[in-house]
């Protein structure tokens, strides 16, 4: 299975972008954090997206890990 | 804005690791305290400042999504049938604060679905495999310890459809640095399920469409860690390693073998092993580039014993329009590998130990494209008196979400969603 070039260059700037980071990692104190407390800064899915991770999780078979099912409580014809 | 001192320093070594696991290990996941389906897990995430707006107050969300897709791979019908199917979700989550510490939390809704697929099942159209209704409850209690960074949670549920009757229970716990720079959580849950088995019309022997019983188990672990980076920058690692024992095939899923045909009674039901190992890992990434705009990142990497392998990329761009109204255009690319077990209509061989043509475990790519709106002005969107002692209820915000979805194998999907939030003083 190869990934197209798209989501290579997605990825690698992801990781490139989460190691540069982290190689720069700094102490943030809480007066400084108004960009961090951000709704959209949030480190998980909004709420609404679980309806799309149920049936990602069904249609794919490749599910868990994502708030949508892993396997209890079907739902999933 | 600072460097940190020594202590600091092994910490964003262990951080760097952690976050290079997706390259190294085989999995796919990301961090969702937000469960809203199936789940009594409460809320881990990392404890904010408070938000004087609605500190103490009872929240109501109700949630609603209609999903529509079609296809022409259906399981039922030995991978050519039919995937038309419909789905309506509406949902009520209700969160309780006792105390300043302690929460409770109510998870309440049903999914009504419509699908020509199952309809197959009987070979006749409208039959009483045509549409279920599917209802789910779950219940949580979290607790704040004194050190106010660790946070403590049960949770149970239910869900009954007509054929699949589940239990789960699931504790959880998440500790933040003293600084708040960091978290871990930890969340394990367990799912206690039985199946009636329903097989397809022409495979019964007594005369019913149920024939017995059979039971599931899954057993998940799920574990985050996150990260602040800089004002502008956090991330989070996360794995979710699953174990299911027990009925893991469809006995309504027909396969039909290439020695034998594709006539009637030609089929077997789908057969797959009894347990199965899912080890995901995956990696988000949130930046806040400006105050228009912020960039969500965030790619897994999934495998289990199944043989399937599988990449997901997706990225959201929240467009703040004013202070209180953001638009998110969102993109998600996926592809997997075939289970081992899987091969299409008149591909097996009788001779083969397990075997399905569900296009679910096919080997695929799938691209989802959409766009969000939120709209939550600060004094709320309106206010309402409530029946319960005159209480003047506030609706707080908006949430509406349209995506659509295509899979190399043919099927589209349509899904929107819409999230009501209010609270009650």
């Amino acid at each position: 299975m190869t990934l197209p070039n798209f989501a290579r260059l997605a990825l690698g700037g992801l990781l490139l972008a989460g190691g540069s980071g982290l190689s720069s990692c700094v102490s943030v104190a809480a007066y400084q954090k108004v960009y961090l407390n951000d709704e959209d800064m949030k480190l998980a899915n909004k709420r609404i997206e679980v309806y799309e991770t149920n049936f990602e999780s069904y249609r794919e078979g490749a599910g868990g890990a994502n708030g949508g099912k892993v396997g209890g409580g079907c739902g999933c014809n | 804005m600072h460097h940190t001192s020594s202590p600091f320093v092994p910490r964003c070594a262990a951080a760097l690791l952690l976050a290079l696991l997706p390259a190294l290990a085989w999995a796919q996941a990301t961090p969702t305290p937000n469960r809203v389906d199936g789940y009594g897990t409460p809320n881990t995430t990392a404890p904010s400042p408070p938000n004087p707006s609605n500190h103490g107050e009872t929240e109501l969300n109700i949630l609603t999504s209609y999903y529509s897709q079609d296809g022409n791979r259906g399981a039922v019908e030995g991978g050519i049938g039919t995937q038309q199917l419909t789905d309506l979700t509406p949902t009520i989550i209700l969160n309780v604060p006792l105390d300043s510490a302690t929460r409770l939390s109510a998870n309440l809704g049903l999914d009504y679905y419509s699908s020509a697929s199952t309809d197959r099942i009987d070979q006749v159209n409208s039959s009483p495999s045509s549409s279920d209704t599917r209802f789910h409850a779950d219940f949580g209690y979290s607790r704040a310890l004194a050190d106010k960074r660790t946070i403590v949670g049960l949770g149970a549920g239910v869900s009954k459809e007509y054929d699949y009757l589940s239990f789960n229970i699931t504790g959880s716990w998440a500790k933040a640095s003293a600084d708040g720079n960091r978290e871990l959580s930890v969340a394990a849950q367990a799912f206690f399920d039985r199946a009636t088995l329903i097989l397809p019309v022409e495979l019964r022997t007594n005369g019913r469409r149920e024939n017995g019983s059979d039971t599931r188990q899954s057993y998940n672990l799920n574990v985050v860690y996150s990260q602040v980076l800089n004002q502008r920058l956090q991330l989070a690692v996360s794995t979710e390693l699953v174990a299911q024992r027990g009925l893991l095939s469809t006995p309504f899923h027909r396969v039909y073998f290439r020695e034998t045909g594709g006539g009637y009674g030609a089929a077997k039901t789908e057969l797959l092993p009894r347990q199965r190992l899912k080890y995901p890992v995956g990696l988000r990434l949130n930046y806040y580039a400006t105050d228009l705009l912020q960039v969500r990142g965030y790619y897994r990497f999934y495998n289990d014993n199944f043989g399937i392998t599988a990449h997901t990329f997706e990225l959201e761009t929240p467009l703040k329009v004013t202070p209180f109204f953001v638009l998110y255009p969102f993109y998600r690319y996926h592809t997997q590998t075939a289970a081992d077990y899987f091969a299409p209509y008149l591909s097996h061989s009788i001779a083969d130990e397990y075997y399905t043509s569900d296009y679910d475990l096919a080997n695929f790519s799938a691209n989802k494209v959409g766009l969000g709106l939120r709209y939550s002005p600060v004094y709320g969107i309106g206010r309402f008196k409530t029946p319960f002692g005159g209480r003047v209820a506030k609706f707080k915000a908006l949430d509406i979400r349209y995506a659509y979805y295509r899979q190399s194998t043919g099927l589209t999907a349509n899904l929107i969603s819409a999230d009501l939030s209010f609270t009650l003083p």
